[in-house]
């Protein structure tokens, strides 16, 4: 009974197309029991997430004809009659496990290497288990799969290394700080990146952040989001020896922060370090800031570099993940079946 | 069967080997785990011990009656404290950096003018032991508070110039690292005042000449003054720590250099 994948993802479908082919999730269930219902599909499990849509399955039947049933029940399920090209893809059995694999360890998501994906394909595996859509094959597949991810995730460094800003800020900070618990962040500038550097920051336990902004409407909802406080524009400067982090995003022309400004200041903090994230084009902070002693300060551009290159980093892992994919996908489907009754693991693959 | 010297020589050429993978190291970027290096630096200080115990035995008493001896046991105290700091793996970088001074120590401390024949002073006696000890654990703790500094101050130009190795490196945050040169240094001037401490009942005992006129007791105060500057320093005008770990590794770059040159100019230390 071998197992194959039918589906469409990032790298296949631009963003049109992947919303049309998008399950809800409360239909997820449903839609599985009447694909199962066609009887050419014993086991089948649906992961849909914003990146891609896919159904793994096995069937006893002739592959063939069983790919032309999952292909025809994804097509009238959302009702899709436009001509199709190469977006959808069809993977046979040692292709469908590969690529399993491959999607839980991170390797064909968006962002190489990430870790929602797991988490997303152990629901979408979770509620089939549930529903009984799932047999000792896919089983065996699946629960292979998380512990390949897992063995790529400590065994190879995919996942090393932050590659958007905010978590790049976050790691910055634990390299200068001992600990995140207890430290003060100001936002100037309420922006989408600096509320988000924000947040990523509180995730790891920075104690509070008070948030300065031209509009101080503005500044106070944004405080009362990240359950912090709001400041006058002109008065932030009155909270500079609280702080340890200064995420700057205002959209003013000029430098917010000098060297003049701040090296007044800067006594005040007692030699505690300062870490200033400049993330506004144009830049919010004059660059010889940096030539303090105790501050660091990074933009928007240090900042992208930083990610790019543990991007490359991990890029560089990938023949490492790849060989570990195919020696498990090879195990998997060359596995004796093992004694009836056993859980999941009890039967043949690829040989029976 | 191979003497003291000879398990000491083997001791630095392992030191020297992990030296030369602490080049290596720093190449990559401190990225992978040190934990070979640990396992070398471990053979050395067995072997170093072994060294040690047989220099100890031959003399029946704490082998730090010369140049050599107090060298190899400066040496040894660092190595030692290094081992156990190492064992928590964010700090086994700490290898890398201790490395370079253990054999900068072991090739100066092998040279033959240190450690000659013949008559030896009469450092016997559990108060001189004592006394002796203390100090070299103290110059111990001062070389891993200057090894501390280096990581620090490695780190801080990696973060000031961002460059990718101060976020893919296991080093510690340099916050982390200051405390850590902090209590290195504390725990040397508490060794160096008790060591000094017990002066006045030594010369006491040997009713020894004017202990003020004597260079490496001065040298030895000046020693304690400067740490002790350094930390209260530290503890009232919060200099930053750039300047800190700079003071914690200039400081003892200056006991390396000065150590023997006054121990030989020490007619206390050399009657």
């Amino acid at each position: 009974m071998p197992i194959f994948a039918l589906g469409l993802s990032h790298r296949t479908a631009p963003l049109t197309v992947r919303e049309r082919f998008a399950f809800a999730e409360t239909t997820v269930a449903d839609a599985t029991r009447r694909l199962r219902e066609s009887g050419l599909i014993e086991e089948a499990v649906i992961l849909s997430t914003c990146n891609r849509v896919e159904i793994y399955a096995a069937t006893s039947a002739e592959p063939q004809a069983a790919v032309s049933e999952l292909r025809r029940f994804l097509l009238a399920h959302h009702n899709y009659t436009e001509p199709l090209g190469t977006e959808l893809y069809e993977l046979g059995e040692l292709h469908s496990v590969e690529h399993l694999f491959k999607v839980a360890a991170g390797l064909d998501s968006m962002v190489l290497g990430e870790t929602e994906i797991l988490g997303q394909l152990k629901q979408a595996y979770d509620l089939a288990l549930k529903h009984g859509h799932t047999g000792r094959r896919l089983n065996k597949a699946f629960q292979t799969a998380f512990n390949v991810a897992k063995k790529i995730r400590t065994e190879t460094n995919i996942q090393r290394g932050s590659v958007s800003v905010a978590s790049v800020a976050v790691e910055l900070a634990e390299k200068i700080f001992d600990t995140l618990t207890g430290r003060t962040v100001m936002v100037i500038g309420a922006g989408d990146t600096s509320e988000k550097t924000a947040r990523a920051l509180l995730s790891r336990g920075a104690k509070s952040v008070i948030v300065s902004n031209r509009s101080h409407d503005r500044a106070v909802a944004l405080a009362a989001e990240l359950g912090g406080r709001a400041v006058h524009f002109d008065e932030w400067h009155t909270e500079f020896a609280l702080i340890d982090i200064i995420i700057s995003s205002t959209s003013a022309p000029h430098y917010v922060l000098t060297r003049a400004k701040l090296a007044p200041l800067h006594s005040l903090r007692h030699a505690r370090p300062l870490l200033l994230i400049d993330i506004a084009v144009p830049r919010d902070i004059e660059p010889e800031v940096n030539f303090l002693d105790d501050v660091y300060l990074y933009n928007v551009d240090d900042l992208q570099t930083i990610a790019d290159d543990h991007l490359k980093l991990r890029r560089e892992e990938l023949l490492v993940c790849e060989s570990i994919i195919r020696a498990k996908a090879k195990a998997l489907l060359t596995a004796p079946p093992g004694p009836p009754g056993s859980s999941g693991s009890t039967f043949a693959f690829g040989n029976e | 069967m191979l003497t003291d010297r000879g398990f000491f020589g083997l001791a630095v050429l392992l030191y020297g080997a992990s030296a030369t993978w602490s080049f290596f190291i720093w190449r990559r970027g401190f990225r992978h785990d040190s934990r070979w290096q640990y396992f070398l630096l471990l053979c050395a200080a067995v072997l170093h011990t072994v060294a040690m115990a047989k220099r100890g035995f031959s003399l029946e008493r704490c082998p730090v009656t010369n140049l050599y001896e107090a060298t190899t046991f400066t040496a040894w105290t660092i190595v030692a404290a290094f081992l156990v700091i190492g064992a928590l793996p964010r700090l086994r970088f700490l290898g890398a950096f201790v490395s370079p001074v253990l054999f900068a120590m072991g090739v100066f401390a092998l040279m033959p003018a240190l450690d000659p024949k013949g008559p030896r002073p009469d450092f016997s006696g559990g108060l001189v032991s004592l006394h002796v000890a203390l100090i070299l654990l103290a110059y111990g703790a001062f070389g891993l508070g200057s090894t501390a500094g280096v990581m620090y101050l490695t780190q801080e130009h990696d973060l000031k110039f961002h460059k990718l190795r101060a976020l893919v490196s296991a080093l510690p945050s340099i916050q982390g690292l200051e405390v850590v040169i902090g209590r290195f240094l504390l725990c040397g001037v508490v060794l160096l005042a008790a060591g000094l401490a017990l002066s006045p009942m030594l010369l006491k005992q040997a009713q020894s000449a004017n202990p003020l006129a004597d260079p490496k007791v001065l040298w030895s105060v000046f020693v304690l003054l400067l740490y002790v500057g350094l930390l209260v320093a530290r503890w009232r005008f919060s200099p930053g720590g750039r300047k800190f770990a700079w003071g914690a590794v200039g400081s003892f770059a200056f006991v390396l250099l000065t150590f023997w040159g006054f121990n030989l100019l020490s007619g206390i230390h050399n009657p």
